[in-house]
């Protein structure tokens, strides 16, 4: 055990020293995730949408929907600009100035069958679909409450009467709202989706500056001479393995507390955020190793785990939602990177360590295989 | 000759190594395919609507989304296979109709759908609609349950009245159109495809740059230098075997879309200049790589940076459309890529020459000052040039 | 003596040897690499293993340190059997493989102290043995430079302080002047006399004459996997007899030479190669008219004649019938 610290002590210090190692383990990935999470926006949308109104009506039902929008302006979920000619504010739609224009006509509150008009830029789907459904529901609410009004009042038709209903019916608040359970149904947010992704991905290569290194250590001959020591064979290879455990939990803890810092990520209860994280490293030590065992050169299992980390990372989902495609969703469940990603959605609703108990099983399941596939291997390679 | 002698050399190195091919060839195929089933071109938003428990106003409820007629697609889905189904991608969106949702309104009780979805504009989009329809159902049964209560009658006979009175009453409407020109190129891979190479190009190019450290490392530079090879040989020819390999796999990818995929790259001539200059960023940037690298690790990393971070920051991997007006300048302004996505973007539309005059000009211009940069590093390292350089500090390792 | 007693184990059990190896044989692919081989190291001696590259010396070394079990045979490193995982055998040996096996992206002193830990030395001790052996191999002014920076001198130098670190009783050095300037080397020598002289025993592989020559008390002489014959130098040159070593510097139809001088009755060994011919000869003062004839006669043109007293390279030649050069 003594031989093992001295010697995993050695390789941390080693791997420290190299800006390689220190660049792939943290640097990279925390840039990444931020470059992303600033590309794909951090909130729900990437900017607020660019609408105009155009208010002909110039009553109070023209003004409550101004007022709508206005509070929507406020929380930064859209931007409005007001335009007096409504031919102004097609071309500025047309033009993609803007994402969607409103044009409220004369007599919308007196009027029973004028129309709300919104011109949506062609290349703006999302801004002009929100636009319409704005539209909607405010027309919605008021069509509900006049149906209400003259239903409740019924035969014979008494304006007044119709007209207190309507102020009545307008407090009655409505039965079914929606809530957005996003965040507390396991669905991560942007800035962390990406922080972790980067971060799974990258372990992948940060693992190989241990167990690599025996590779590098046999060629060089350093092998030998710990072989000739009075070393027991099987440290040699306990360090490197323990090396690459220790360096890709480094690589993760750095990660996770500097997205949370600097990121805003939200990874979740710490206690099931390191059981992920911990059944990650080991999950990525062993699969590493045993293409370790299997190469012959350094370079040789620098460009297989290369090829194996983007493999395993496009196939667990890290740079998209590969369950899309039905015929590789299965496959998903294949990587460690799926599990890792799918353990922490689960805490993204405020689940705890039972929740992830599961993907922490099925990733140390994978540690457990490669590692004893690769221990079997590489024992061979530690005797000459 | 000489220059081709030694990109000859670059090429056959680059080649022979299998993983680079699969890494070159392969893979941005693999991708191109995968993403383009997955998230390409015009895929609808799916939603996904659960019912806890089923009953008149619930079915109601899930039919008026399915009808929604907004271009988007609305299945049924089970209860406790709806979150994770959002959370792995496989739903855009959910909709969830909880227990008790009949009784509830019945009772005159508040309800709550709950909606998730997983971060991004489809999932504003379909939150949106979601919210238009649940909102119409709303008004409905709040008018409803308004007329049961004012004149003591059952709430479906309420709502009959509201529905009655709903279609005689002249009613205030939205009416939508849309107006620009379409800038969605239609096939559903034509997209993915173009950006995909040019996330390639520029990572394959950087990567290349591996084999220049090397070779620095090696003294195989000052070897060279040794036979009576000109400076400007040697560097013509290392910039010529990058800049081959690259093109090698910009050309590849276009064919092999073109009849794989069916991609529309456009103008051939136009496109074929567009990746050309590109490739010639890409070369140009993995020279100016190699150049000053001092670690094959060390260029491997930064590249794989560089590639990525350009090209998520280039519109590669979300349209630039959608980047605020700032992110949009700081794109153009750091990352080649927005230019030259600029171009298929503009060539997909059917454009010419003409149209991507610009980006190809500012294309040509980034890859002449790198090549410069690149050269001015590269000789300073040759004998003759000045101080310690990393050339003689890599061979006094050897 | 004959060559038989000579190439025989030797009698004494090994009683009191601080290494003693018996029968050892390895074999790779089928390939015989090691055959027979056995050999005793007494205190204080120096052992060399003297032969070309490829006769399985480093094949030897590597059973010897533990890091390659032998096919058969046996080896004690004072009394003690060695195995891979025989730790006590292990920590009396202190070994300097032919490659440069420490750590470039460490500095000299940070390699001999992870070395001393693991030699078992506590993190104290470690410490201050690391600076006297810094001190020892000369590399004090230089102990907080990254070994990659070295030169091959100074790297070959760092490798050797490597095996000292914990006063072994046994020190084994495979090669280890291979590509060093002569400076270097001649420090090198000097430092594996003086150890010598402190009663350290010493197994030196070599493939240069003048190395073994200088160094060891005893040189057993390797060839294709075989101890040919091993004992003092005197033993060695006794077996030669009262030949002379000629080399002849030539050009022209080397093969013809050969063959020409064989046929000349003085001579008792004849090795041919590249640029030139090396043979055995009774009585070459004598002879060298007719051995300059008969390699001219044969076609080939002579550039050079070197005539030397018996040596170790003269055994080899004698005993193999090739040169160590080849």
């Amino acid at each position: 055990m003594r031989a093992v610290l001295i010697l995993a002590g050695k390789d941390l210090r080693l791997r420290l020293r190299d800006r390689s190692a220190v660049l792939i383990a943290v640097v990279i990935p925390f840039t990444l995730a931020l470059i992303f999470a600033t590309v794909f926006g951090g909130n729900e949308t990437p900017r607020p949408f660019a609408y105009a109104v155009t208010d002909l009506d110039r009553g109070p039902v023209a003004a409550a929907f101004v007022d709508v929008l206005d509070r929507l302006a406020e929380r930064d979920i859209v931007t409005v600009r007001r335009v007096a000619d409504p031919a102004e504010a097609a071309e500025l739609a047309d033009g993609g100035t803007i994402d969607a224009a409103f044009v409220l006509p004369a007599g919308i509150g007196t009027d029973g069958t004028a129309a709300i008009e919104v011109i949506g830029n062609v290349n703006a789907p999302t801004a002009a679909d929100v636009a319409r459904s704005l539209a909607a529901a405010f027309v919605d609410d008021l069509t509900s409450v006049r149906v209400a009004a003259v239903a409740a009042a019924g035969e014979p038709h008494d304006p007044r009467r119709i007209a207190a209903l309507a102020e009545r019916a307008a407090r009655f608040t409505p039965p079914v709202s929606v809530v957005d359970v996003s965040a507390q149904r396991r669905i991560l947010d942007t800035r962390t989706w990406f922080a972790a992704a980067m971060a799974v991905f990258f372990l992948f290569f940060t693992v190989q500056f241990g167990v690599s290194s025996l590779i590098e250590e046999r060629a060089g001959g350093t092998l030998g001479r710990l072989l000739a020591m009075p070393v027991p064979p099987g440290a040699v290879l306990t360090a490197k393995l323990l090396t690459s455990v220790l360096f890709g939990a480094s690589s993760l803890a750095v990660l996770i507390v500097a997205t949370t810092a600097f990121m805003g990520a939200s990874w979740g209860a710490p206690l099931a955020v390191a059981a992920l994280a911990g059944a990650a490293v080991l999950a990525a030590t062993g699969v590493t190793a045993v293409v370790a065992s299997l190469a012959r050169t350094a370079e040789q299992a620098g460009s297989w785990q290369a090829v194996l980390a983007m493999l395993l990372g496009m196939l667990g989902g890290v740079f998209f939602p590969i369950e899309r495609v039905p015929a590789l969703k299965a496959l998903s469940w294949a990587t460690p990177h799926g599990w890792f990603l799918g353990g922490l959605g689960e805490l993204a609703g405020g689940g705890s360590l039972r929740e992830v108990l599961p993907a922490v099983a099925a990733m140390c399941g994978f540690a457990a295989v490669t590692g004893a596939v690769a221990v079997v291997r590489l024992r061979k390679a530690v005797r000459p | 000759m000489k220059a081709l002698a030694i990109a000859a050399v670059d090429l056959r190195r680059t080649l022979r190594d299998r993983t680079n091919l699969v890494f070159v060839f392969v893979f941005p195929l693999l991708l191109v395919f995968v993403l383009g089933t997955a998230v390409g071109g015009v895929a609808v938003p799916r939603v996904g609507v659960a019912v806890a428990e089923s009953g008149p106003l619930a079915d109601r409820l899930v039919a008026a989304l399915a009808a929604q007629g907004a271009g988007i697609s609305v299945r049924r889905h089970s209860v406790g296979e709806l979150a994770p189904a959002v959370a792995h991608g496989e739903l855009d969106a959910g909709v969830l109709v909880p227990a008790g949702y009949d009784a509830a309104i019945r009772a005159g009780h508040a309800v709550t759908v709950e909606f998730v979805a997983r971060p991004g504009t489809v999932g504003t989009r379909v939150g949106s609609v979601v919210r238009a329809v649940v909102g119409h159902e709303a008004g409905r049964l709040r008018a409803g349950l308004f007329v049961a209560a004012e004149r003591g009658v059952p709430l479906d006979d309420g709502l009959r009245g509201v529905d009655g009175v709903a279609a005689s009453l002249p009613r205030l409407s939205v009416s939508a159109r849309t107006v620009g020109t379409d800038l969605d190129t239609g096939g559903r891979f034509d997209t993915t495809a173009s950006t995909q190479l040019l996330l390639f190009l520029f990572v394959t190019a950087l990567t290349a740059s591996v084999a220049l450290v090397e070779t620095r490392r090696l003294g195989v530079l000052r070897r060279m230098l040794a036979t009576p090879t000109s400076t400007a040989a040697i560097l013509t020819g290392e910039g010529l075997g990058r800049l081959t390999v690259t093109v090698l796999q910009g050309g590849f990818m276009m064919v092999a879309t073109a009849l794989l995929f069916d991609v529309r790259w456009g103008d051939p001539f136009a496109a074929g200049a567009l990746m050309l200059a590109f490739a010639s960023v890409a070369g140009a940037a993995g020279l100016l790589m190699g150049s000053l690298a001092r670690t094959p690790q060390l260029a491997s990393a930064i590249g794989i940076l560089l590639g990525l971070g350009l090209a998520a920051l280039g519109g590669t991997m979300m349209p630039l459309e959608f980047f605020t007006p700032f992110m949009r300048t700081v794109a153009h302004v750091v990352s080649p890529h927005a230019w030259a996505v600029d171009g298929f973007t503009a060539l997909g539309r059917g454009g010419g020459f003409g149209d991507i005059a610009v980006d190809l000009a500012v294309l040509l211009a980034v890859a002449v000052v790198l090549t410069a940069v690149a050269c001015r590093r590269l000789r300073r390292e040759l004998p003759g040039g000045t101080s310690r350089s990393a050339l003689t500090r890599g061979a006094g390792r050897s | 003596m004959t060559l038989r007693q000579l190439a025989a184990p030797p009698t004494s059990t090994g009683t009191g040897a601080v290494l003693s190896c018996r029968g050892l044989r390895k074999s790779y692919d089928g390939r015989l690499a090691v055959d027979g081989v056995s050999f005793d190291i007494g205190k204080g001696e120096t052992y060399g293993l003297l032969g070309p590259n490829g006769a399985g010396k480093t094949t030897v070394i590597s059973m010897v340190v533990g890091i390659l079990p032998p096919d058969a045979g046996d080896i004690r490193v004072a009394g003690l059997p060695m195995t891979l995982r025989a730790l006590a055998a292990k920590s009396r040996i202190g070994y300097v493989p032919q490659e440069i096996a420490v750590y470039p992206d460490l500095t000299g002193r940070e390699n001999l102290r992870l070395f001393a830990r693991l030699y078992g030395l506590r993190a104290a001790a470690a410490r201050a043995r690391a600076e006297e052996v810094l001190e020892v191999v000369g590399l004090s002014g230089r102990a907080g430079d990254r070994a990659g920076t070295y030169s091959g001198g100074m790297q070959r130098r760092l490798n050797i302080g490597a095996g000292l670190l914990h006063r072994p009783d046994l020190l084994i050095l495979d090669e280890p002047t291979v590509g060093v300037d002569p400076q270097s080397r001649n420090a090198i020598l000097d430092d594996v006399t003086a150890l010598s002289g402190r009663g350290v025993a010493v197994l030196y592989t070599t493939h240069y004459m003048e190395e073994a020559h200088r160094l060891c008390d005893r040189v057993g002489i390797i060839d294709a996997g075989r101890l040919v014959a091993q004992g003092t130098q005197r033993e060695l040159t006794a077996l030669v007899g009262q030949c002379d070593r000629v080399r002849l510097g030539a050009t022209g139809d080397l093969a013809s030479a050969g063959e020409a001088l064989e046929r000349l009755g003085s001579v008792r060994g004849i090795a041919v190669g590249a640029d030139g011919i090396e043979l055995l000869d009774t009585d070459a003062r004598t002879a060298l008219p007719a051995i300059l004839a008969a390699v001219s006669g044969a076609g080939a043109t002579v550039r050079s004649v070197t005539l030397e007293e018996p040596d170790l390279e003269a055994v080899f030649l004698h005993l193999t019938g090739r040169s160590l050069r080849d």
